[in-house]
């Protein structure tokens, strides 16, 4: 048996007559992040809900940390799922969104636990704030605090930057980079944008038909040719190429 | 322009009904074409209060009754829906919440009135209480109907991955959300109660006087003082309710 830190085998959910998951295999090593893409419906949201404990798999085995987890309620899995948006307790400031797990798991100094995560988000000065007075960018790295400061042992984004402009996107793909390392944090990050999965993933899966493909390393998947990353190059050199003839 | 000649049309529609009734429950004599009571007395209200105490004792009784509704449509009607809004058949059990309404109340007593008398539940304070309840619960279903969505959803499943168990998360992170909510199915299934006539009557074979039924005797009676005075008490605590929704509302936000 290998020692992976995730490990899922033979996963399969069916949603009415629609199979969305097909014998799902992934494996997954501690402080790695691994990049899924795939087209919208295609099963990414269905995956990292099973993961989570919020769905329930039809078939199949989820390890996490060589224990069976598959059974256990989502409270007991210690594993996070962010969505797309935010979504902010918006009946607490920023500063009570970050302590909230803190305060259900009845942590010591919860206080200077908070304000070590505003410190490292960049935004100790917005403690006191209404989610409702904070930006979209702001509010995704309250979501990130709230998830970072009780140390989940693994960590599910889904499509966390998707509603963000270009720019903000850019920043906060990088303070991810910098959260994710400095915790030594093990994740899955769902993105339909193919230079985001390359930027932000150690390594790279596809679930493609309700079937999931784990490439051995980014190089394999630049050399697929159904990963779409060939026809990105030519995409761009051929636009240099326009550019440099006028 | 227009807003003010509306603002000030709405506050004579209610306030006038108001100071009008007033001014009937403290007449001696009122006689056409005067345009204030001729005699002005406390009698009618030492008493309705204090020597009679008809009208008080209805209006403790409205007021336990309506609460007690309000209180639990509020709390069934949470916990219903919520099961509803989350559930495959959602469509047929919100059509069937409007049963009630295409039957009428009186329909439905009438339907009802022969369980009501076998169970012993004719006339008293219980039997009034689960035949307005048979009316109001969908009524507060359908006003939740809206509050639970995905995005509700998504938020609750997010604090079970943070931690918190079903109790944590209703106590900490659904009700706080839900209190506009809350607050606007209470007030209305207590308007719902508390103005409530035919069905009360019908089920409650005129032993339980509310306020409501109250007044309609005292019209009856053509004792237009005392139903001035019933109608005042009626019309009270709805103002006061809807003074403290609107504070809680704006608290809420």
């Amino acid at each position: 048996m290998s020692q992976a830190f995730l490990r899922i085998q033979q996963l399969d959910k069916q949603f009415g007559q629609d199979q969305i998951l097909k014998g799902i295999n992934l494996e997954l090593t501690k402080g790695q992040t691994l990049s899924l893409i795939g087209a919208s419906g295609s099963g990414k949201t269905t995956l990292l809900k099973i993961i989570a404990g919020l769905e329930r798999a039809d078939q199949g085995e989820i390890y996490l940390r060589q224990k069976r987890i598959d059974a256990l309620d989502p409270q007991q899995r210690k594993i996070i799922y962010l969505y797309q948006d935010a979504l902010l307790f918006p009946h607490l400031s920023a500063f009570d969104n970050i302590a909230f797990g803190l305060k259900l798991q009845k942590a010591k100094h919860i206080p200077a636990q908070v304000n070590a995560m505003l410190e490292k988000l960049g935004m100790q000065d917005q403690g006191h704030k209404m989610p409702h007075q904070l930006s979209g960018g702001q509010k995704q790295r309250i979501a990130f605090g709230r998830a970072l400061v009780i140390e989940p042992q693994l960590l599910l984004l889904d499509e966390p930057f998707g509603a963000l402009d270009p720019e903000i996107r850019s920043h906060m793909q990088k303070l991810f980079k910098n959260l994710v390392s400095s915790q030594n944090l093990t994740a899955i990050f769902v993105t339909h944008d193919l230079k985001e999965a390359i930027i932000i993933g150690d390594n790279i899966a596809k679930i493609e038909q309700g079937n999931l493909i784990q490439y051995d390393s980014k190089s394999a998947f630049y050399q697929d040719e159904k990963s779409g990353v060939e026809d990105e190059i030519l995409f761009w050199k051929h636009l240099k190429n326009e550019t440099n003839e006028d | 322009m227009i807003s003010k000649v509306l603002k000030y049309s709405f506050a004579i529609t209610v306030v006038f009904p108001i100071v009008f009734l007033l001014g009937l429950s403290l007449a001696q004599q009122w006689q056409f074409p005067e345009i204030l009571p001729q005699e002005w007395t406390f009698q009618h209200w030492g008493n309705s209060l204090f020597k009679q105490g008809d009208i008080l004792e209805s209006l403790f009784l409205s007021l336990g009754l309506s609460l007690t509704l309000a209180s639990l449509v509020s709390v069934l009607a949470f916990f219903m829906s919520k099961y509803i809004a989350y559930s495959k058949h959602r469509q047929l059990y919100m059509r069937l919440t409007l049963v009630p309404y295409i039957l009428s109340p009186v329909v439905l007593a009438v339907i009802f009135q022969y369980y009501f008398t076998v169970a012993n539940l004719s006339g008293n304070f219980i039997g009034v209480l689960i035949a307005q309840l048979f009316f109001a619960l969908p009524f507060g279903i359908v006003i939740f109907n809206n509050f639970w969505n995905a995005h509700l959803k998504s938020i609750e499943q997010l604090s079970f991955t943070l931690g918190a168990s079903s109790r944590q998360s209703l106590l900490k992170v659904i009700l706080p959300l839900s209190k506009p909510a809350i607050v606007l199915c209470f007030f209305q299934s207590f308007l719902v109660s508390w103005f409530e006539y035919g069905l009360t009557q019908f089920i409650g074979l005129g032993k339980v006087k509310t306020l409501t039924v109250m007044v309609f005797n005292f019209i009856n009676e053509a004792n237009v003082f005392y139903a001035a005075v019933a109608c005042v008490m009626l019309i009270l605590p709805p103002i006061i309710l809807l003074y403290l929704n609107k504070k809680v509302l704006i608290l809420a936000r």
